[in-house]
């Protein structure tokens, strides 16, 4: 917990709830030099050469699973690889039934949002990894 | 099989039979009627899991397979419920009001159009924050959105529901610029300058010609948006930031006099807010890791949350934007009414253009990480919000506070609350925070919230926008003159509803056939 604590706090200068714009935590007080930047969202822009599932997993899933996400963050509190394309632990199967039926915080994914066919190239994506080279692009 | 939901006065078998004529239309893989389907649009925060399931769900992909299914929903008084992308999680997210209702998913509507000389934007309902911020992005186009710290939804979705960004563009419903929405009868109409013919000004000028027709279709159940033109914010050559800090609850009244001259003078435009310390412990951290003791957090915890994030009991940031020269000089006037407010802290920062853009939601970034606080209970987590409209005055805002402050006390709850500053109003914010594992704890939401709506009316109070649970008891607040607004609302509804097909309950507002559903 106390890693995940530490992650979190880098990544954040903003804590909010909702449409709630957030404020600042002053870690340590305040003074000198404002926070450190915080990561850009990670979008297909930033992997044009992306197709198939790593396309359909940015244009979907990295909004959450990217560093600054909100599933991003909470895996963090539990496991050491919070970051699903670097993971080498995920079955199909186990991608698809935890995007349908929600888990934990995260919301049921329906089909008129991911179909099908989406969801199977994502979840095969997933499986195959880790994607370290993508993710580093 | 579970039950399957059905609306007033339809039967399985009919159901049976609106679902093929969808799959007719639309075709089949547009159409959605299993039970799984049916519990992935359920409402992923809700208080009370029995409520607002839906029948089924259609998703068209394109404007004329929206009309044709507003066009089988009149044949059989079925009704529809549109969402954009369904993510305004803490107001229902992709449920419908009405159990039994069928979902009109409109997340694969996608096309933006985008005019870089005027920095304006026509978007479909399926275009989410990340889609938009990804289009800028690939094709360096320089302008920022305003988005809202749950930024995984429809930039039209959030607009339509009046929801808020950070930025001077923060109040998003202000910025729409000309729909165009299919009627309840199939119809397709546009607002301002869309409805002459090629009009090249569709995006830049929102009245046209006559009576307005934009904001009748924010918040409410006419018709079906299926394109919203939206204002963007030019890149600024600087952004001057700072995050403030005050020690005690009562600093409220000061910070809220020393800023509120200075936003009626357009001199700070940011949709700063006001939030006290639970606000980043949420997000940060869990319950459990601070007391295992139920009720309100005590003065104790209180002072640990503090300590160790360095917070006051309230913080405040500002963003002043623009070119530099004009920019320095509003913000050094922003920085001396804080001064005069007596702040435990101030640390400033300052962002130029070329520099790399910051992920934190002030810089056109959409965000998704304060919903982490959804967690702070631990569990299936989730949260609704109450939030009145408030004066813009110190007073108010600290007599508001101290009450509902004492109220989450009495009912055991850890407070979030904010007061977020509007040009001429503030919106005080009041998070619920709860464990769906926890039904203790949630058996306390629903009394509690009927309690802060009882006790707002009596200040004159009332709230923006609210969860589907409490529609139509907010609604009811808004009763001025035997509840007449109530009575135009529902007159219109039935002129351009008459079967009562799109989003019967929405704000409060029922067609005639199903006025027997309304709530309390």
């Amino acid at each position: 917990m106390r890693r995940a604590l530490v992650l979190s706090a880098a990544l954040l200068a903003l804590a909010g709830c909702g449409d709630a714009p957030p404020q600042a935590p002053a870690e340590g007080g305040g003074g000198g030099g404002g926070p450190p930047p915080m990561p850009e969202p990670v979008t297909l822009a930033d992997r044009p050469d992306a197709t198939g599932g790593e396309a359909l997993y940015l244009e979907k899933c990295a909004m959450c699973h990217a560093p600054n996400g909100m599933g991003y963050g909470l895996l963090g509190r539990r496991l050491d690889q919070p970051n699903l394309e670097l993971r080498d632990d995920l079955t199909a199967d186990y991608v698809t039934t935890a995007a349908r039926m929600g888990i934990g915080n995260m919301p049921a994914i329906p089909r008129g949002e991911v179909s099908d066919a989406q969801m199977k190239q994502i979840a095969d994506y997933l499986a195959a990894g880790p994607h370290p080279g993508e993710v580093g692009k | 099989m579970a039950d399957i939901p059905l609306p007033p006065g339809l039967t399985e078998a009919r159901l049976t039979d609106v679902q093929r004529a969808f799959e007719r239309a639309l075709g089949a893989d547009k159409v959605f009627f299993t039970d799984l389907d049916r519990t992935t649009y359920e409402d992923k925060f809700a208080v009370d899991d029995a409520g607002h399931h839906p029948a089924g769900a259609v998703a068209p992909e394109s404007v004329e397979e929206v009309q044709a299914a507003v066009r089988i929903a009149n044949q059989y008084r079925m009704p529809l419920w549109p969402i954009s992308r369904g993510k305004n999680l803490g107001y229902g997210g992709s449920a419908p009001l009405l159990a039994g209702s069928v979902v009109l998913d409109m997340s694969r509507m996608k096309q933006i159009a985008f005019d870089e000389q005027m920095g304006t934007v026509l978007v479909e309902p399926g275009v989410g924050f990340y889609d938009l911020y990804d289009y800028i992005k690939a094709n360096d186009l320089p302008f920022w959105m305003s988005t809202p710290g749950n930024s995984w939804g429809s930039v039209m979705g959030n607009a339509l529901d009046r929801g808020m960004g950070y930025t001077a563009y923060g109040e998003h419903a202000k910025n729409i610029m000309g729909l165009e929405v299919v009627l309840p009868s199939g119809e397709l109409v546009r607002t301002g300058m869309g409805a002459f013919s090629d009009a090249p000004t569709w995006q830049n000028y929102g009245f046209g010609f006559g009576p307005g027709w934009d904001q009748m279709f924010v918040q409410s159940n006419f018709g079906v948006v299926t394109k919203m033109g939206l204002w963007l914010m030019q890149e600024p050559e600087v952004q001057l930031g700072m995050d403030v800090e005050w020690d005690k609850p009562e600093d409220l009244k000061a910070i809220v006099d020393a800023l509120a001259p200075l936003r009626r003078e357009r001199i700070m435009t940011s949709h700063s807010s006001i939030g006290n310390w639970l606000r980043v412990a949420s997000t940060l951290t869990t319950r459990d890791q601070w007391t295992d003791k139920p009720g309100a957090l005590g003065d104790d915890v209180i002072d640990a949350i503090r300590k160790q994030f360095g917070l006051g009991w309230w913080g405040l940031s500002i963003r002043v934007a623009g070119r530099e020269e004009v920019a320095k000089a509003q913000y050094a006037i922003v920085k001396a009414a804080v001064d005069a407010s007596d702040p435990m802290s101030i640390r400033e920062s300052t962002w130029r253009k070329g520099e790399p853009i910051r992920g934190d939601g002030w810089s056109g970034t959409p965000i998704t990480f304060p919903m982490q606080n959804a967690n702070w209970y631990g569990g299936r987590g989730g949260h609704i919000g109450f939030s009145p409209i408030i004066p813009q005055d110190g007073t108010a805002a600290l007599e508001q506070f101290q009450r509902t402050y004492a109220r989450y006390k009495e009912y055991g709850m850890d407070y979030q609350g904010s007061f977020v500053f509007g040009e001429r109003h503030m919106i005080n914010v009041n998070a619920m925070l709860f464990s769906q594992d926890d039904p203790e704890h949630l058996a306390k939401i629903d009394p509690f919230f009927r309690q802060l709506v009882a006790d707002a009316k009596e200040q004159g109070y009332g709230e923006y926008r609210t969860h589907l649970d409490y529609m139509d008891l907010v609604a009811g607040t808004y009763d001025w003159n035997g509840d007449a607004l109530r009575k135009l609302n529902e007159t219109v509804k039935d002129a351009l509803d008459p079967n009562g097909i799109i989003a019967p309950g929405k704000s409060g507002i029922w067609p005639s056939r199903l006025r027997g559903e309304r709530g309390a």
